[in-house]
This record gives C-alpha cells, sequence and structure tokens, in this order.
C-alpha cells in the first residue's frame, strides 16, 4: 500500500466509527471478546477447549431450528446447547463416555440436527451461513440486547467466583473438602460457555468460536503471569483482535471471523516468540 | 490435658474398594495434637484408608467421627486439610504464583463468592511465612523445587488454620535435605500449633524420628505410640512380613535431623 492508499485507509477507519452498525459491531464484538477471554482461559486450564468446539457445531442445530421456526435463532441455539452441554456432562459424571467422546457424539448429533432440518426447510440460503460465519457488521440492536445481557452475565459470574473456579481447576477434590459447591458452580461453568458460544456466534460464527475461545488464553499463558495478570492479558488480547479485525475487515471488506482468527494467530506467534526470547 | 481430646476415632471399620475388602475391622483412635506416621507396604490400604476418612469413599461397615460427631454428620470440613498423592504435580505452565495458591486455601463455605478480608490476606502471609517461603512468594509455581512444592501446598492448606491435616506421600522425588526441612516444619506445626497431622509415608527413620504415633496397615491396622520400648521391628514385621527387617536406633535421629529429640 502506498502512502495515499494508507492515508485514505486511515480516513475510511475513522469514518467508521461514524457509523452505528459500526459501532454495534464494535460493542458487540468486544463483549463477545471479554466473554471467550474470561470463559477460555478457565476452558483451556481445564483442558477441556474442545467443548467449546463441540457446543458451537451442536449450536448449529439449534440456528436451522431457529429459522425453521421463525424465532430468534440465538435463543434455540442457546436452548440446544445448554441441552448439549448437560448431556455432555451427564455422560462424564456416569461415565457412559470420555469428554472427548461425550463431545464428538454431540457434535455430531447437533451438526446432523441442522442438516435435516435446513433439508427440511428447503435450505435457508445466505442466512444460515450469517451463522455459521458471523456477520458482525450486521448485528442489530435486538440481537446486540441480548449479546450484552449474556455477556454481563458471564462477566459477573467469573468476577464473582473466579478464586472459586480456579481451585476447582486446580485441584477439585481438594476444593470440595474446602467447602466449596464444586458440582453447582461446575454446572452454572458450563452453562456460561454455552452463553458464550452463543453469544459470539454473531461476532464469528459457530465454525470459528472455539479459535476466540482458545487463542486469547494461550497466548497470555505465555507470558509467565500470575493467575490475575494472565487473565487480565486473556482478556486484553482478546478485545484487542477481534477489534483490530472488525475494523481490517470492514475497511477491506473482507469476511471479519477469517481476519479476528488471523489476527490472534498472529498474536500467538508473537507471544510464543517473546516465550522463545525471554 | 488437651493431649487427650480424640480428634479421630475409629471403630470397627471396614472398607472396600470395587468389592475387595481393603481395610478389615480397624480400631484406633487419634488424639489433639498427635503427629502419625501412616505405613505400610504398597498396596496395603494406606490411601484407601486415608479416602475413607475424608469421606470420598463409603463404608462397608462399622464407623468413623471426627471431632466427636459421626463422619455422616460431620459438617465442619474447614477444620481439615489433605493434600494428595498427586498434589505437586501440575503443569508448569500453570499460571499461578505461591502466593495466589496460599490464597485459594483460605477459601471456605463461608466465604465463596465473596471478597477475602484483611484477616484472610494476613493468614495468606502467615502461612508463607511459616513455610519460609518468603522469597518465592511472587514466582509461578511451577518454578519451585520440588521441596518448596511441597512446602507450598501445606502453606496452602495451613492459611484455613486446620486443625488436623492429612498427607499422602508428598515426599516422591525430593532429596534428602528438602525431606529433612519438609519434616521438620510439619513438626514445628505440630508442636507450635497443636495441629494433629496424619503423614502416609515411606520413610520410616523420619517416623521414628520425629513422630509421635505409628500407624501400620496392611488390611488390618495397628497404632502404636513411638516410645523408647517400642520394638519397631516386631510391629513393622507384621505389617510389612516376617521377611521385613528394619535396624532402627534412636541415637540416629540426632545428626540426621538435628538435636531437637
Amino acid at each position: 500500500m502506498n502512502a495515499r492508499g494508507f492515508l485514505e485507509t486511515s480516513t475510511n477507519l475513522l469514518d467508521l466509527f461514524g457509523y452505528q452498525f459500526f459501532q454495534h459491531a464494535l460493542i458487540g464484538g468486544i463483549i463477545a471478546a471479554v466473554a471467550c477471554g474470561l470463559v477460555g482461559l478457565f476452558l483451556i486450564l481445564k483442558k477441556e477447549a474442545m467443548v467449546g468446539d463441540g457446543l458451537s457445531h451442536t449450536a448449529f442445530g439449534g440456528i436451522a431450528l431457529g429459522l425453521l421456526l421463525g424465532v430468534n435463532p440465538l435463543l434455540t441455539a442457546f436452548g440446544v446447547s445448554v441441552l448439549a452441554v448437560f448431556a455432555i456432562s451427564y455422560m462424564r459424571q456416569k461415565k457412559i463416555a470420555t469428554s472427548d467422546s461425550a463431545i464428538a457424539v454431540m457434535l455430531a448429533l447437533g451438526f446432523s440436527a441442522g442438516l435435516i432440518v435446513i433439508s427440511i426447510a428447503g435450505g435457508f440460503n445466505v442466512e444460515i451461513f450469517s451463522y455459521l460465519f458471523g456477520s458482525i457488521l450486521t448485528i442489530d440492536l435486538m440481537d446486540l440486547t441480548l449479546v450484552s445481557l449474556l455477556g454481563l452475565s458471564v462477566l459477573l459470574f467469573i468476577g464473582f467466583f473466579r478464586r472459586e473456579l480456579l481451585s476447582m481447576v486446580f485441584d477439585e477434590e481438594d476444593s470440595r473438602i474446602m467447602g466449596i459447591p464444586t458440582r453447582r458452580l461446575s454446572m452454572v461453568f458450563d452453562l456460561l460457555v454455552a452463553v458464550t458460544i452463543v453469544l459470539s456466534i454473531k461476532v464469528i460464527g459457530t465454525i470459528l468460536v472455539v479459535a476466540l475461545l482458545v487463542l486469547p488464553g494461550l497466548c497470555a499463558l505465555k507470558l509467565n503471569f500470575s493467575f490475575r495478570k494472565t487473565l487480565l492479558a486473556a482478556v486484553g488480547f482478546s478485545i484487542l483482535g477481534t477489534t483490530i479485525g472488525i475494523m481490517l475487515s470492514a475497511v477491506f471488506n473482507v469476511v471479519t471471523a477469517g481476519v479476528i482468527v488471523f489476527v490472534l494467530v498472529l498474536f500467538f506467534l508473537l507471544t510464543l516468540l517473546y516465550k522463545k526470547l525471554s | 490435658m488437651p493431649q487427650t481430646i480424640p480428634v479421630l476415632e475409629v471403630q470397627n471399620l471396614y472398607v472396600s474398594r470395587s468389592g475387595e475388602p481393603v481395610i478389615e475391622n480397624a480400631n484406633f483412635s487419634v488424639n489433639q495434637s498427635d503427629y502419625v506416621g501412616i505405613v505400610g507396604p504398597n498396596g496395603g490400604g494406606k490411601t484407601t484408608l486415608l479416602c475413607a476418612l475424608l469421606n470420598f469413599l463409603p463404608l462397608t461397615k462399622g464407623t468413623i467421627r471426627l471431632f466427636g460427631e459421626d463422619i455422616s454428620k460431620f459438617t465442619s470440613w474447614e477444620k481439615i486439610a489433605y493434600i494428595s498423592q498427586s498434589a505437586t504435580s501440575f503443569e508448569t505452565e500453570f499460571p499461578l504464583t505461591v502466593k495466589e495458591l496460599v490464597s485459594l486455601g483460605c477459601i471456605h463455605k463461608g466465604n465463596v463468592g465473596r471478597r477475602f478480608r484483611h484477616e484472610d490476606w494476613a493468614a495468606v502471609d502467615e502461612s508463607i511465612d511459616f513455610m519460609g517461603l518468603r522469597d518465592v512468594a511472587d514466582k509461578r509455581i511451577g518454578q519451585l523445587s520440588g521441596g518448596q512444592k511441597q512446602r507450598v501446598f501445606v502453606a496452602k492448606a495451613l492459611a484455613r488454620k486446620p486443625e488436623l491435616i492429612f498427607l499422602d506421600e508428598p515426599i516422591v522425588g525430593v532429596d534428602s535435605t528438602a525431606q529433612e526441612r519438609f519434616y521438620k516444619k510439619l513438626s514445628d506445626l505440630n508442636t507450635k500449633r497443636q495441629t494433629t497431622i496424619l503423614i502416609v509415608t515411606h520413610d520410616l527413620a523420619s517416623v521414628f524420628c520425629r513422630m509421635s504415633k505409628v500407624m501400620c496397615v496392611n488390611k488390618k491396622v495397628e497404632v502404636a505410640q513411638i516410645t523408647s520400648e517400642l520394638d519397631a521391628n516386631l510391629l513393622l514385621k507384621r505389617a510389612y512380613g516376617e521377611h521385613f527387617h528394619f535396624v532402627f536406633h534412636r541415637h540416629e535421629c540426632t545428626g540426621v535431623f538435628g538435636n531437637e529429640h
């Protein structure tokens, strides 16, 4: 890009902030980034990152159902993800299947349910793609309200119970003896994973939401910080990656989800380099 | 007489794992400020016994009373701390500083979801100082040596001021100097704070040098007060088998462990 091109791009970038659609996109993106950064770090530490992937694919079934019934697809996606998350923990607890197999079963079940619904409906044209790959630039006020409420619930829960969750991730047995209600907290946390995925669908889509869950936490872990700083760094990377991704995608008119993932992967490479050098 | 307050009473206890009897007809009691070494051959049921005492495993038969209350009705679990066999094996990348880990020990039923109070942070600092970890308080736990890790986990347990501590073989893979330092700290805890300690260990010399009681576990459980009259060899033979031979001279304790005994 030459100097004039760059200048034009920067002007465009500044202009963008004046548009309501862009403001909504940024707000929605930042909320999803905060929720994903927080929940994602715990998922990584629990070694359950793939729960995020499994649930987001299952949510696809819910989206298809919502489109078929004419209900807000985010609501049906939420319902289906919640069912899936409880099915996974039930299978795990009752030792019907190990964690990864249980996730695989629910992923396949949810996704195929979505395919069946789509074929019954005779296809949903472009609309389904906006949920598969995200469409943050088209987020409306109704979705933004839903995303904000869900995001707030994640923020409050992690804010109040981060210490207990950390203790459980570190040593569940000891946490139980200490008097932490491990069962109930695990259940609420699982529920919040579903919440986080649903609120991220508009931003990054069901297919790539796992990237927003995992990459910021991975970057933060490479910095060798304390837990508090790692959690803040994860949120920081997540917000930065999402914001830069949304801006670049708006300026260059490229699909947002892809750009966000690339920015986050770049961050990851940089943190790896930092770790190697330090 | 604080020494005669029973904190743990076990009567006619049978425990099974996967249908197989592991502990049979155990009868013993542990009093306040006892320091008990739990020894016995591998697979003899030491960990199973601990699990039963912590209510992780159902009892087949018998009774366990903790602080005078039947285990099924016992609710004051904050009085008890447990450091498991696997406690010190965690990912080295785990993002936790020593101080953060020790502070997790302050969580209890009454403050779940609440901010820590000033007293909680004071207890954290006190535990860190007591276990000699001040210099490494801000280090990540993955950067510590084996001996430091053990002490960190005890510091975490101490943060909520427990009256009874269970430790399950926390000294695997640590050199003898670090081991000695670890046992010294436990002795301090036992004598200065009257904390009751039950520790599963294979280090028989430490048991007979430092502790007040020895508990031999091999399906049967036998508890003996450690005195100069105790025939350690005879006692251990009953748990480990006739071929077992344990030579122990009390004077060996000085030299290895300093001269506190």
